[in-house]
């Protein structure tokens, strides 16, 4: 099985570079099923079959949604209705295509690794419900479904969070409030889109309708991509959980929160552009600033989403592309990252990077993984990460977006920053004393490898991964001379700053996120706000409380009641008051009727 | 076929000599004259109301002699409708009285009198005919009410006497301005003759306002109500339930046929004066009949008010003048006879269980009579407006109407009256299922009460009914709750009759549709 993940991307590019057509080859491939159901019925039946079986159905499901998605014939399929509203099931086109191929290709490789570092059959069902339900959200031919889609992405990546146990409920209850709240304010933004455009598919309208739907579109998927200010359940959540369930969580939320934005603002925003750029920036500051090597990692997935949030506010061609291009190389080496990563914290049972060093030699092959994926994040050229982020920068550079331009720049030189510490406090730094290890095994070495050549393969030739994605590649020029002097400027600035920062980087401590200040302020926020509405209910209630008392004893006793007040107006007699004394008498009956009589002749005549 | 409207009248009248011709020979007869003439009666009006219903409105004259000289009996969707409600409760009240009592002959004659009156009212064509049944109805009524054996009972008889017969003649008052002013004395008739004399004449006018002020009064509009929370309070149990079920509700509508029917809706544009003061006394009845209800700790002299309330917001439909607010009123009308009668056999069947017949006495009757509590609380919030109950049905279209009219306050008054309602029964339910029962208190009260019971001849116990059978025949009653299984019965049926009537309100209202077409053409 595992064999097939490598040789499928070769395959893949082997084809498109021989035949040199700007499109995909297609074949009759079923589309009776949604892709999401044949991935969620792996997770449903998973937890009851062997470790072995269970890991191999999930590694032929995902794998075959990613052959699935390369062969599919664009259009739509599978249309219905979804709750009473039109729906489409399964909608491709370049979008969704890309988001199926890398999502299942990669979704193929984690389960492989979860298989080779002891994951639990229960904790991957979990993982593949969310890797379902995430190529569920991307096929999704209209916002309800993907709203649908997205709130179960929600919930499973809370419950993939839960099932490692210990500190990972505190940060998973985070997550799902997280989500919760941004995944409310995307179905606001949906619905009031559907009351104003009348449907919900996609084909309906350009983008989300403009105005406050588009605000709640932006702010609910921003926490999903991690806006600066909405991120801090990323670095929070991520580094918790069983290092192979943090393979899966570094993929899925973010990107999944790229595509639904772009689906959102298909011509870019401005404000969008920028908050990308923000985010690039405040990503790797806070990366730089991290020991733990999962929390770091974390803030560079802020970062690296900064980038492709960047391309998609941009908006023209070239950064649709660029943003989707680096959707599919972040996912890659971003994975990889936690894999060796993960394989450092499982062989040593160490996550600070104060406490490791000399890695290289113990564990080379891991070694060899994180160098590519290092180099890959940081844009080295010759690097799929290269190829991406220059085309990301070069759009905004081209809009005269000098701002976005030169913030992605000193970011980029951030990143090589924080990946040459990563590498020299892991792996090169001297280490007291020797590591006797266990090495990886070898589905993880596949696993890691096999993702490593293909960001190898892709930053070499860009070309196979151009004929997928959408935007135009036209203006794509990865390997001119002046791109190139770029790539190698931002590495060398990174060696340097490196250098320079070395000792004060390692006295800072990790930084005061703004979840110093969001979490207090909440808490004493909430609990005011309680106080204020039991204080106010309180209120309310003792008065509603004193009437109906008085209701009720004047009720109780009415001749009472009458007693004070009509003793106050006729003097003593009204003391006399009792039960049947104001009864009318006979006498008063008959007057009663002709005054009535009288009145009602007076006024007719 | 077309006779069975004439033997609606006939029937009970010819079978009100039974009782007293048998009843020296035979103790029993008087409860079989009425059982028969009942079941006569539901079988006649159910003839009637499937002829309206399969071929529309017929009518019949008298003796032979043709209208506008002779006198006219008409059958429509709503005096079939009624002439049903009549039969029906009229069954229930026969059942009820077997044990619960008055059961004397002359009572189960008085009752076939009532009866004949009252379905004379719902038939007639004719103003002076209905004169006629009106003072039957309400002569049967004042010897009903004065079979209560307390003072207190021949009291509140004498008074209703006074103010009833005060009504009754300035009725006829009116009758007869309206004959000097046309010179006749048919409905339809007067309807055309009317319009022909005027509708500005004085005499119209006047007759008008004595026709009005005389209806009112049977009906207990206040400030008119005077003689009614009396003669409800302090006649026996059966005769409450069946006054308050039909008596005012013949009023009521006898004062809906003449405001349609003779004066017509021509009449309201030309006079509007005439139906906004109806308005007006309508809806002070709607609020001052509450707010007394909710002030009485005695729970018939409580259902009593509300009977005043529930009949101002009656006519303050009918006086609203649109077909909406009519067709609520005529619902109305209808729902509050079944629940009206089935919640004073309810209050006169837990009076039996709790020992005393004030709001407080019911503390924790629920435990003891659970059915019985629990259909009296249905009918109770019945009567609230609790959908889908039929006193939804019926001021639900009485707001809508009212507020169709422009007539806000209409709508308003119905809102708080509602609220008050609420009041008054929820003051009931709490105690019945939410309080528990005095346990030291009902024993003594029931101690020495059965060995007074015991001591003494059972007829010459004050409550006559049940208290007696309750002690002396104990085989008869239902062993938990001294309840009778007829009362049960009644009060179930009432409650079950208020919820599939309205659920059925479209029905009804389909069934009164065709009459009000003609009024608001």
């Amino acid at each position: 099985m595992s064999a097939t993940v490598s040789p499928l991307a070769a395959d893949l590019s082997a084809t498109v570079l021989a035949s040199e057509v700007p499109t995909l080859p297609t074949a009759d491939v079923p589309t009776v099923v949604p892709p999401a159901f044949a991935i969620l019925a792996v997770a449903i039946v998973a937890p009851f079959l062997s470790r072995r079986l269970g890991h191999a159905l999930g590694v032929l499901a995902t794998g075959g949604v990613a052959v699935w998605s390369l062969l599919v014939p664009a259009g739509v399929y599978l249309q219905t209705t979804f709750l009473g509203f039109d729906a489409v099931l399964i909608n491709v086109d370049a979008f969704s295509r890309l988001m199926g191929v890398i999502f299942g290709l990669i979704g193929a490789a984690a389960v492989l690794y979860s298989y080779s570092s002891e994951a639990e059959n229960r904790q991957t069902a979990f993982a593949l419900g969310y890797v379902g339900t995430s190529v569920g959200a991307v096929f999704a031919g209209d916002w309800l479904t993907m709203v649908f889609f997205w709130e179960l992405m929600a919930v499973t990546s809370t419950l993939l969070v839960w099932d490692y146990g210990g500190e990972a409920v505190r940060a998973g209850f985070r997550y799902a409030v997280y989500h919760g709240l941004g995944g409310s304010l995307l179905m606001a933004a949906v619905i009031w889109h559907y009351t104003n455009v009348g449907s919900f598919l996609f084909s309906a309208s350009d983008g989300i309708t403009a105005g406050i739907p588009a605000v709640l579109a932006a702010i609910g998927i921003g926490v999903n991509v991690g806006f600066v200010g909405l991120h801090t359940w990323l670095p929070d959540t991520y580094p918790r959980p069983h290092v192979a369930a943090s393979v899966f969580l570094s993929v899925y939320t973010t990107k999944t929160g790229v595509y639904g934005l772009a689906r959102a603002f298909p011509d870019g925003n401005l404000a969008i552009a920028y908050m990308g750029a923000a985010m690039a920036l405040v990503g790797v500051v806070y990366a730089l600033l991290q020991n733990d090597m999962r929390r770091l990692l974390s803030y560079h997935i802020q970062s690296q989403v900064g980038y492709m949030v960047a391309g998609v506010g941009v908006g023209t061609a070239l950064a649709t592309a660029g943003a989707f291009a680096h959707v599919f190389n972040h996912i890659l080496y971003k994975a990889l990252l936690f894999m060796t990563a993960g394989v450092v914290i499982a062989r040593t049972d160490e996550q600070s990077l104060k406490y490791l060093g000399g890695l290289g030699r113990a564990l080379p092959v891991t070694a060899i993984a994180f160098t590519a994926a290092a180099l890959s994040i940081s844009g080295f050229p010759g690097f799929n990460g290269f190829v991406s982020k220059g085309m990301i920068t070069a759009a905004a550079h081209k809009e005269h977006l000098d701002g976005i331009f030169y913030i992605l720049l000193l970011a980029g030189v951030g990143t090589f920053m924080s990946f040459i510490k990563f590498g020299y406090y892991a792996f090169l730094k001297e280490h007291s004393g020797t590591w006797n290890l266990r090495r990886s095994v070898t589905g993880q070495r596949i696993a890691m490898l096999g993702v490593a050549a293909l960001c190898v393969v892709l930053g070499l030739y860009p070309d196979a991964l151009f004929a997928l994605l959408p935007g135009s590649t036209a203006d794509a020029h990865p390997f001119t001379l002046s791109h190139l002097g770029e790539g190698f400027l931002l590495a060398f600035l990174g060696v340097v700053g490196f250098a320079v920062l070395k000792k004060p980087l390692s006295k800072i401590g990790s930084g005061i996120d703004v979840d110093a200040v969001i979490e207090p302020a909440t808490f004493y926020g909430m609990r005011g706000l309680v106080r204020g509405v039991t204080d106010l209910f309180a209120t309310v209630d003792r008065a509603v409380v004193a009437t109906a008392n008085a209701a009720l004893d004047a009720a109780s006793d009415p001749y009472g009641a009458i007693r004070g007040p009509a003793t106050a107006v006729v003097g003593r007699e009204g003391s006399s008051l009792k039960e049947g004394s104001l009864r009318a008498s006979i006498a008063t009956s008959v007057l009663l009727v002709i005054v009535v009589l009288a009145a009602t002749l007076v006024g007719l005549l | 076929m077309t006779d069975a409207i004439a033997l609606l009248v006939v029937v009970p009248i010819v079978l009100a000599l039974v009782p007293i011709a048998l009843g020296r020979l035979w103790d029993g007869a008087g409860w079989v004259a009425a059982a028969l003439a009942a079941l006569a009666h539901l079988g006649l009006s159910v003839t009637v109301a499937a002829k309206v219903i399969s071929t529309g409105r017929f009518t019949y004259a008298v003796g032979g002699y043709t209208p506008p000289f002779g006198i006219e009996l008409v059958a429509d969707g709503i005096s079939a409708t009624l002439v049903v409600l009549v039969s029906v409760v009229t069954v229930a009240v026969v059942l009820y009285a077997r044990r619960a009592g008055p059961d004397s002959n002359s009572f189960y004659s008085e009752l076939l009198l009532l009866t004949a009156g009252i379905s004379g009212v719902f038939v007639t064509g004719d103003v002076f005919n209905l004169y006629v049944f009106i003072e039957i109805t309400g002569l049967a009524t004042y010897a009903l009410v004065a079979t209560g054996r307390s003072p207190a009972a021949a009291l509140a008889s004498l008074k209703y006497l006074l103010v009833g017969t005060i009504g009754a003649s300035l009725y006829l008052l009116g009758v007869g301005y309206l004959y000097i002013a046309t010179g006749t004395l048919n409905m339809a008739d007067l309807s055309t003759q009317l319009q022909a004399v005027g509708y500005d004449s004085p005499l119209v006018l006047t007759g008008f306002a004595l026709l009005v002020v005389g209806l009112a009064v049977k009906s207990a509009l206040y400030p008119l109500h005077t003689w009614q929370p009396g003669a409800y309070a302090e006649s026996p149990d059966s005769v409450t339930a069946y006054i308050s079920a039909l008596v005012s509700t013949a009023a009521a509508y006898a004062l809906f046929r003449l405001v349609y029917a003779v004066f017509t809706p021509a009449f309201d544009a030309a006079v509007p004066f005439a139906l906004d003061a109806l308005v007006v006394l309508a809806s002070v009845s709607v609020v001052v009949g509450s707010v007394l209800a909710v002030l009485q700790s005695d729970l018939k002299r409580m259902l009593a008010y509300s009977s005043v309330a529930q009949f101002g917001l009656v006519i303050a439909g009918f006086a609203v003048a649109n077909a909406t607010a009519v067709t609520g009123g005529l619902v109305h009308l209808v729902g509050h006879a079944i629940m009206k009668a089935g919640l004073f056999v309810g209050v006169g069947a837990l009076a039996g269980v709790a020992g005393g017949r004030t709001v407080d006495d019911l503390a924790g009757v629920a435990d003891r009579a659970p059915v019985v509590s629990a259909a009296f609380a249905i009918l109770a919030f019945a009567l609230v407006g609790v959908p889908p109950a039929v006193g939804f049905a019926g001021k639900w279209h009485i707001v809508l109407g009212a507020v169709e009219g422009g007539r806000w306050g209409v709508a308003a008054v119905a809102v708080v009256s509602t609220l008050l309602t609420l009041a008054y029964f929820a003051r009931v339910v709490e105690r019945m299922y939410f309080q528990d029962a005095p346990a030291a208190t009902a024993d003594t009260v029931s101690g020495p009460d059965a060995t007074a019971t015991a001591d003494t001849d059972a007829a010459l116990t004050p409550d006559g009914g049940e208290s007696g059978s309750e002690s002396t025949d104990d085989a008869k009653t239902t062993g938990t709750s001294g309840i009778t299984i007829e009362a049960r019965i009644v009060v179930v049926a009432a409650a079950v009759g208020a919820v599939v009537l309205g659920l059925f309100a479209s029905d009804l209202i389909a069934v009164f549709e065709p009459v009000l077409e003609v009024y608001f053409q």
